[in-house]
């Protein structure tokens, strides 16, 4: 019997390390420069880097989170990129309410795809060891175009992956401008929307300096006058606290008091962080929407909708007013539009406390982290880069954003590109962008943004006469009757952002204290924000006073100083180019 | 062991010789020994983890910095204690009302099923309870938001109890942490009671016939027919069926807490698995989900050893 265990027992040691041993083997940090030895892509280009072409066609695994669905089996850009380039994308399209733990996972198995496209969270890749540098490639004779893309910048997009060199990992994906900023819509602007038919209903009132209680007297007036919308009941006002949304529930106070988007943070003028969430500003709005739920303006299933929910809930048009940001309630204003229910969209107001300036439009961020990376497991590196080189080309970009010649714009005399009737209105169908258009993959992609030097802009919606000519009668009038020429118009004008500026994408380490107190945070935010809203006006100063004392058994410290050291070492590092 | 060396010899060498008999039984098991090692077995040095402060950029086990019990420390004390325990009793809460509700719910319907005599109704009725066993959870979850909505966004059990006179205004069943262990269970109940069912039947088709005949000859009727024969029956089937889930009674599901939790029911709704999953493998935090995994599979041992020892007490069948 002993016999028999040890002999079981030698195994189990046998397997155990047959087991580790790869593990082990593996290469702790990626390889550098690996250009010479990968060069299986085809022949030398003068960039140095591999020609695509359709006789040596590549795949390419694409991992990305973004809010586009997957292109249609018969796209005409995926058929455009294997004719012209040889090149098949292979993609994982994870939504952003998921993001989290797919990295967690993918980390933890040290298997990536070829490339790697996030919006928030690269850092964690970066830091985890999945990235290679792209440095040895951002140069004038190899990457030409993604290194002008990055040269003005390059401090700002350094990152130290944990070795103490500051090396770029990530290509931005937005706000890299080329030539002048143009545009109608600003997807990055935040605001509290309002339904154009509750102004348009009120006799199109000044909106230019509201206060929060003239926000909602405004839906009051409009419920009370019209209770259903579509024979369904109209919502106030809605509320989402689901994952990764959390944001739409705390952001809001900063705001109000007149600060621009630092996440949980507020920012002081010796640029010491501090956090808001237990402060008085953050009361007052919250008490504020207390009140306005106990007026029953504020949709009761607010708190237990996912974003999916809360997003087919505006697409239905019955919603009065939302806090959000542009770009990620995209897809209602899209299917509203589609619908041909352009009073049902919305416009952003920006009320504040007294005595306070709106800071709700910030100068385009360019964004940190955010876009793709080549993985350490990608085997063909320079193709890969190769291929985003060559999708930065002019020809390119205006293939993602204007489409074919011919096909989806023409050219007037002038050399402006236009559209006809027809083609705008087929680029309100989502179906047929999904057939047309690659909106999936462009996403995390490195663009560019602002003018090309033909002086078109970068796209028809930042086409001025373009923009115009989309709206639909309903629209134009709107915009008439307030005076103003685009959507962007009735923000504030941005001054100069400060240097550290946004604070929100401050990297907390994995792991570390004030990553968990930053959770905590959260966590707590969303256990009591929505108990207070919900609460019998009577309860409100008391549960408050709990939510407080829960905060104060957090360690906020090191949450605080974390960001602190961040904005200090932006500050330090983060002037000039190369 | 006290046996004197001789007889233990003589123990050796027929256990060597059975050895040898048996050498083709012992080889056609060795290639599922091997699976259960690799498998169940060789996972357990990532254990290792929960002792270190682990970085997947470093991707060695043995190159990680060794940080002691510190990690167990962040989970049972402090903040992430207070959540961690609670997590702990949502998990133990909602599985025992689970399990609670599906005995009782599938052994009622087996006893019932057992009594129809149309056979083509018993088909139906088997049919359409085991048909929910097919649905993923996500679907499930989907559907039961849906139902315990208000009416306007397709709520049901509201619109049901507002046209019987029962409740004036909607009950918000998913904004209320009192309901939510009732929901889990009740999807539970809906999902698997058919199905469950199917093992009962089979066990009731088992119990020799003579004794209801000999039972009706006494006078019994239908009623006391279940009590004395067919429940006493089914009874080692029942307790096999108990020890297995208990030993699973840590494992309250995943996705129905996950889809229908929100901030509001928080408190009743977040179980260990989600925890792990949010401050574990979320924030790339390793350790901490190594340490709750390895207190999961501890406690599952120790209750599955309790279940299985008191089974074997009261006379009944023992699993191990």
């Amino acid at each position: 019997m002993k016999k028999l265990i040890s002999l079981l027992l030698v195994m189990l040691l046998v397997f155990t390390m047959a087991a580790c041993q790869p593990a082990t083997k593996q290469p702790t940090t990626p390889a550098q420069g690996s250009s010479n030895d990968a060069g299986t892509g085809g022949s030398q280009q003068k960039t140095g880097l591999p020609v695509l072409s359709p006789d040596n066609p590549v795949t390419i695994s694409v991992w990305t989170t973004t809010n586009h669905s997957a292109p249609a089996s018969d796209n005409k850009l995926t058929k455009l990129l294997k004719e012209r380039l040889g090149v098949t994308i292979n993609y994982e399209i994870i939504p952003t309410d998921n993001a989290d733990q797919k990295i967690g996972v993918m980390l933890a198995g040290g298997e990536y795809p070829d490339l790697i496209g996030t919006t928030d969270l690269n850092i964690r890749f970066i830091t985890g060891g999945a990235l290679i540098p792209l440095d040895d490639y951002l140069t004038e004779d190899k990457a030409d175009l993604l290194f002008e893309h990055v040269r003005p910048y390059w401090n700002r997009l350094a990152t130290d992956a944990g070795d103490g060199v500051r090396r770029i990992y990530v290509l931005p994906n937005y706000n890299r401008y080329y030539g002048e900023i143009t545009g109608g819509t600003h997807y990055g602007a935040s605001g509290f929307w309002i339904q154009k038919h509750v102004l348009e209903d009120a006799g199109y009132p000044n909106i230019d300096n509201i206060t929060l209680e003239e926000y909602f007297q405004l839906i009051e007036n409009y419920v009370k006058k019209y209770p259903t919308i579509d024979g369904m009941p109209t919502i106030g006002f809605e509320l989402l606290c689901s994952p990764g949304r959390e944001w739409v529930l705390t952001n809001p106070p900063q705001y109000l008091a007149g600060a621009p988007n630092n996440g949980g943070v507020i920012v002081d003028e010796n640029n010491v962080a501090t956090i808001f969430a237990d402060k008085d500003i953050a009361k007052r709005y919250y008490k504020i929407l207390n009140q306005m739920h106990a007026k029953g303006l504020i949709d009761p299933e607010s708190f237990t909708q996912t974003n999916d929910q809360y997003l087919a809930k505006l697409a239905t048009g019955r919603v009065l007013g939302m806090y959000d940001q542009r770009w990620a309630f995209g897809q209602a204003n899209d299917a509203l539009v589609a619908e041909g229910k352009d009073e049902r969209t919305w416009v952003s107001t920006m009320p504040v406390y007294e005595g306070k300036t709106p800071y709700y439009a910030d100068r385009e961020v360019m964004n940190i982290n955010q876009g793709y990376g080549v993985s350490v497991s990608c085997k063909q590196p320079d193709v890969v880069i190769s291929f985003l080189n060559t999708m930065m080309t002019e020809e390119w970009q205006k293939i993602f954003n204007w489409g074919i010649e011919g096909e989806d714009y023409f050219v007037d005399a002038n050399g402006r590109y236009y559209r006809t009737p027809e083609q705008r209105e087929e680029q309100k169908d989502l179906v047929w962008r999904s057939k047309n258009r690659l909106e999936a993959l462009y996403d995390n992609m490195p663009k560019r943004q602002g003018t090309y030097s033909d002086g078109n802009a970068d796209g028809p919606g930042n086409q001025p006469e373009e923009f115009y000519d989309t709206l639909r009668e309903y629209d134009k009038n709107f915009l008439k009757a307030y005076g103003k020429k685009t959507w962007r118009d009735f923000l504030n004008q941005p001054p100069e952002n400060p240097v550290y500026y946004p604070c929100w994408n401050i990297n907390l380490v994995d792991g570390s204290e004030a990553q968990m107190a930053n959770r905590q945070l959260t966590d707590l935010s969303i256990q009591y924000l929505p108990k207070i809203i919900m609460a019998d006006p009577g309860e409100f100063e008391t549960l408050w006073a709990q939510y407080v004392s829960e905060i104060k058994k957090i360690n906020v410290k090191a949450y605080e100083d974390a960001i602190n050291e961040g904005i200090q070492e932006r500050i330090k590092n983060w002037g000039g180019g190369r | 062991m006290a046996t004197k060396p001789l007889a233990g010899q003589k123990k050796h060498k027929s256990t060597w010789s059975t050895i040898v008999a048996q050498y083709e039984l012992i080889l056609m098991s060795v290639p599922l020994l091997l699976y259960k090692i690799l498998f169940s077995y060789v996972p357990v040095v990532g254990w290792t983890m929960a002792f270190q402060n682990y970085k997947p950029a470093i991707r060695s086990f043995w190159k990680q910095e060794w940080v002691g019990f510190d990690n167990f420390v962040k989970l049972f004390t402090g903040i992430n204690g207070e959540r961690f325990l609670r997590d702990v009793r949502n998990t133990l809460g909602q599985s025992f009302l689970t399990l609670l509700l599906g005995y009782i719910g599938s052994i009622s319907l087996a006893l019932l099923l057992n009594e129809v005599r149309n056979i083509k109704f018993k088909r139906i009725v088997q049919n359409i309870t085991y048909m929910p066993h097919f649905l993923s959870w996500i679907i499930v979850a989907g559907l039961v938001s849906t139902m315990l909505a208000v009416p306007t966004s397709g709520g049901i059990i509201n619109d049901v109890l507002i046209r019987l006179g029962l409740i004036d205004n909607s009950i918000m069943f998913l904004a209320d942490p009192k309901y939510f262990w009732w929901i889990v269970a009740f999807s539970n109940l809906w999902k698997e009671m058919g199905w469950n069912t199917i093992i009962y039947l089979a066990a009731i088709t088992a119990i020799d016939p003579t004794l209801y005949e000999a039972s009706v000859i006494d006078g019994a009727n239908r009623y006391q027919k279940m009590w004395h024969i067919t429940l006493p029956g089914i009874k080692p089937t029942i307790m096999v069926l108990l020890i297995m889930n208990v030993g699973h009674i840590l494992e309250a599901g995943f996705e129905i807490q996950y889809f229908l939790g929100n901030g509001l029911v928080v408190e009743s709704s977040e179980i260990i698995d989600i925890f792990v999953l949010r401050y574990g493998i979320q924030m790339g935090n390793y350790s901490l989900a190594t340490v709750a995994g390895m207190f999961k599979t501890v406690i599952s041992i120790i209750l599955i050893s309790v279940a299985n020892f008191i089974s074997g007490r009261l006379g009944e069948e023992k699993l191990i």
